[in-house]
């Protein structure tokens, strides 16, 4: 009988190794089907596409607000793009596509939930792995190579696609409209479509990961908002990346084979092209179909993550928990029928604008419940302020301000005014920009110790948030009102312009404040690869969070749980109960050493565990008068 | 003894995990089937504003492959059938009926193509609607050649004679995937017949 339990133990211990006992760098560190593994590949990779967008950025930054000065150090390194030490028209709608592509799909679509919903889903949910580990290496490999494409475009002649990131055609689908649209365009279509194949495969993997290998007791109802919103952008990915798959081959067969999907009516110089009959708008229904959706799979993470972490830093249980799910489930319906805001200017009947305008105003609606909750959960809490719990106040401050202007913009007749110009840039960089941005540190901040063992330095941390949230409020708020002045988003130079002249030296702020916030960014990367090495050494449960990933071993072991995994048998807020005796529960505590802290409400209507509670607290009335 | 359980605890683990893999093919049809949602609604869309679908009378060829990817599937139906009841034999024979069929109406449906090409409606068109024809059966032709990698992949299970969890599974993703692409192309076929 012994040996039978032996070998038990033996078997859990080498759960997912499928006969192999010996890891090799190469399966460990490379092609690793450790969920764990692959969440740090999409981390570290997201990371270092952020800074690569960043980058690009300050260099956009620098040509607007010195248009007339010249930089020959931008010359040495950029050549014949930046020739005279100034960044020529051609790159510098590179250097905004780029930037824009990277930020939106590589870094807050890839990068955050790759490595969230890789870490956390099998964590907190209590499972060994995902559902297919092999579909989950695929997926970070299939990113990885269109990483390695979009920066290749740097590489070429005619330089990097230059149409912005949502490439409309007819611009995009002319090979010769403007250099970028040649093979940049191409290789951004080929990366495009390995970014969406590697989507779709951790999506699909992360909602069967969720619905099937839940652990005994984690019934939907006790899964974390973290899950919960994983959950809900994967399905959202599951259903909106496939329409930007067709839109895209229609696209690439415009531009490589003759096709007329898209074009119509087009006079390239003196010459009449061929085309006939197809539409440009058709690009934008199928592309805002996803965009839209895809702007939400970039928030909701990072609303997930910020629920968990101020609940947890808030040493309060998260207010409204069923509300925050319903306004997520609202938020990813909704999220669909919304997608003609992006194209009131383009000829739509009114009434159909009407209609649009209804259904993206009424997303305020959730949007209001979750920040309100967030507001409600800090409310007389015993905030502990880590630096992840700044960060995820400072989600919620940006989500507030950026979303109060979707307000305006989701007004089609308001609209007319402020589409496409630097309005709208504000708003986005808010809202999805910043606040997702924050949710993802938080995230990192919050979740370091259980991805390396160690701790982040804290120090480093508060200067990091404190730097870089003035900063991207010095960043962003200003360029409202560019917006509300008519200045149009895409302009290479500001003193060609009469109306916009008055505006150069607001640039001058908005530069000077990016560079400081790039700067404040080296002490997170500072941070983040010291303390893999060398940071302080983490215990099993630094937070004193409740959720299941606290209960694995500090040492990361392939199958997570040493033994079986642990059953749930609570929700994952419980913090602070009245009569309980540490100020945080674990899920995987019973009901039944709780005796103490016990509500009605926690047995689900049990007549069978409410008789027992109540002949306990018969039996022990001092404790229950305490309560 | 200890044997034995370490046996069992595999079967156990193997077919823990065979209900979520099945679940992710299911999760794959529905946002193929969203894929392919985006090309129709281009094309109604389209049509709706340009006041003209494809305009063609489709060739008969499409109903022949029509019929043989209907016959595919009833085969590998019966396939599934023959495993339940554990008749290997018919199994594999039905499975290469499958293959073979397959095959079939991918031979079909490029003739199809040939045939439209040399009726005057070519892929490289001013009308978009036509060439939409070809982009929604090429795309469908390429899950038809997934399709019958999983159709060979539970073939070669059969031959090889892999544990009855294994080849169960590899019949069932087969199963899924295969009607599923049989419904897909009716769909296909009988929304470009009503929208011409």
């Amino acid at each position: 009988m012994s040996t039978i339990s032996l070998h038990d133990t033996h078997n859990h211990d080498n759960h997912d190794d499928h006969g192999h006992h010996k890891e090799t760098f190469l399966t460990k560190y490379v092609f690793s089907q450790d969920h764990k593994m692959i969440a740090k590949q999409f981390l570290i990779t997201g990371i270092i596409m952020a800074v690569i967008a960043m980058g690009l950025s300050i260099l956009f930054r620098l040509q607007l607000a010195w248009p007339d000065k010249d930089f020959p150090i931008l010359e040495t390194f950029l050549g014949k793009w930046a020739e005279g030490g100034r960044i020529k028209p051609d790159f510098y709608l590179a250097l905004v596509t780029i930037h824009g592509t990277i930020m939106v799909f590589f870094v807050l679509t890839a990068g955050l939930s790759g490595t969230f919903s890789n870490l956390l889903i099998p964590l907190q949910i209590g499972a060994r792995d995902m559902a297919s580990p092999f579909l989950n290496m695929l997926s970070y490999w299939f990113f990885f190579t269109a990483c390695v494409i979009m920066m290749g475009s740097f590489f070429i002649q005619t330089g990097p696609a230059s149409a912005g990131w949502t490439v409309y055609p007819p611009l995009s689908a002319l090979p010769t409209a403007i250099s970028g649209s040649g093979l940049g365009m191409t290789l951004w279509l080929i990366s495009m479509v390995l970014f969406v194949a590697s989507s779709l495969m951790g999506g699909i993997n992360y909602v069967s990961t969720i619905l099937n290998m839940r652990t005994k007791g984690m019934d939907l109802w006790k899964m974390p908002l973290t899950i919960w919103a994983f959950f809900l952008t994967a399905i959202l990915g599951i259903l909106s990346f496939p329409v930007l798959v067709a839109g895209v081959v229609l696209l690439i067969f415009d531009r490589s084979f003759g096709t007329s999907f898209y074009l119509s009516d087009i006079v390239m110089g003196t010459q009449i092209l061929p085309n006939e009959g197809g539409s440009p708008i058709l690009w934008q229904h199928l592309f805002w179909f996803l965009g839209h959706p895809e702007v939400y799979i970039v928030i909701m993470p990072a609303m997930g993550l910020s629920s968990e972490i101020m609940s947890v830093n808030a040493r309060k249980p998260i207010f409204g928990y069923h509300a925050m799910i319903y306004s997520l489930i609202g938020i990813t319906i909704l999220s669909f029928i919304v997608w003609g805001h992006h194209m009131f200017v383009t000829g739509m009947n009114p009434l159909l604008g009407g209609v649009f305008m209804i259904t993206t105003l009424i997303i305020a609606v959730p949007s209001a419940v979750k920040t309100f909750n967030w507001l409600a959960t800090l409310w007389r809490g015993n905030i502990r302020f880590t630096p992840a719990m700044l960060f995820a106040i400072g989600m919620v401050s940006f989500f507030i301000s950026g979303g109060l202007t979707g307000i305006f913009l989701g007004n089609a007749s308001l609209d007319i005014n402020l589409h496409d110009t630097y309005f709208v840039i504000a708003h986005f960089h808010l809202v999805m920009g910043s606040a997702a941005i924050f949710g993802m540190l938080a995230g990192v901040y919050h979740y370091f110790p259980k991805m390396f063992g160690r701790m982040m330095s804290s120090k480093l941390g508060y200067l990091h948030f404190w730097i870089t949230f003035a900063c991207a409020y010095l960043v962003f708020f200003p360029l409202h009102f560019l917006g509300l002045d008519g200045v149009p988003r895409r302009y290479y130079a500001f003193t060609e312009f009469e109306f916009m002249q008055k505006w150069v030296t607001v640039n001058i702020l908005v530069t000077w404040s990016a560079i400081i916030a790039a700067l404040a960014q080296v002490a997170f990367l500072f941070n983040f690869f010291y303390s893999i090495f060398k940071g302080k050494v983490a215990s099993q449960n630094p937070w004193q969070a409740n959720t299941l990933e606290w209960t694995t071993p500090v040492e990361r072991l392939h199958g997570n749980w040493p033994g079986e995994i642990p059953t749930v048998y609570r929700w994952p807020y419980d913090y602070s109960k009245p009569g309980a005796e540490a100020d945080f529960i674990p899920q995987t505590v019973p009901f039944s050493q709780t005796m103490s802290s016990n509500m009605p409400h926690d047995f689900e209507g049990n007549s069978e565990s409410e008789r027992i509670q109540r002949e306990w607290e018969e039996e022990n009335p001092s404790v229950d008068a305490s309560k | 003894m200890v044997h034995t359980l370490k046996e069992e605890d595999l079967k156990m683990e193997a077919a823990f995990n065979a209900k979520p893999r099945k679940f992710v093919v299911w999760l794959f049809v529905v946002s193929s089937t969203i894929m392919f949602g985006g090309f129709t609604s281009y094309y109604i869309v389209f049509a709706a504003s340009k006041g003209k679908g494809h305009g063609l009378v489709l060739p008969d060829l499409f109903m022949y492959s029509t019929a043989v990817l209907i016959a595919s599937s009833i085969c590998l139906f019966l396939a599934s059938k023959a495993l339940k009841n554990g008749n290997i034999g018919s199994q594999k024979l039905l499975l290469w009926g499958t293959l073979v069929l397959g095959c079939v109406f991918g031979y079909l449906q490029v003739d199809a193509w040939g045939t439209l090409f040399h009726t005057g409606a070519a892929f490289v068109n001013n009308n978009a609607a036509i060439s939409m024809i070809y982009v929604v059966s090429g795309l469908h032709l390429l899950h038809i050649f997934a399709g019958l990698c999983f159709v060979t992949s539970t073939l070669v299970g059969a031959y090889m004679g892999i544990s009855a969890e294994k080849s169960k599974f590899r019949m069932d993703i087969a199963s899924i995937f295969w009607h599923f692409i049989d419904i897909l192309w009716i769909y296909l076929y009988v929304f470009l017949l009503l929208n011409s």
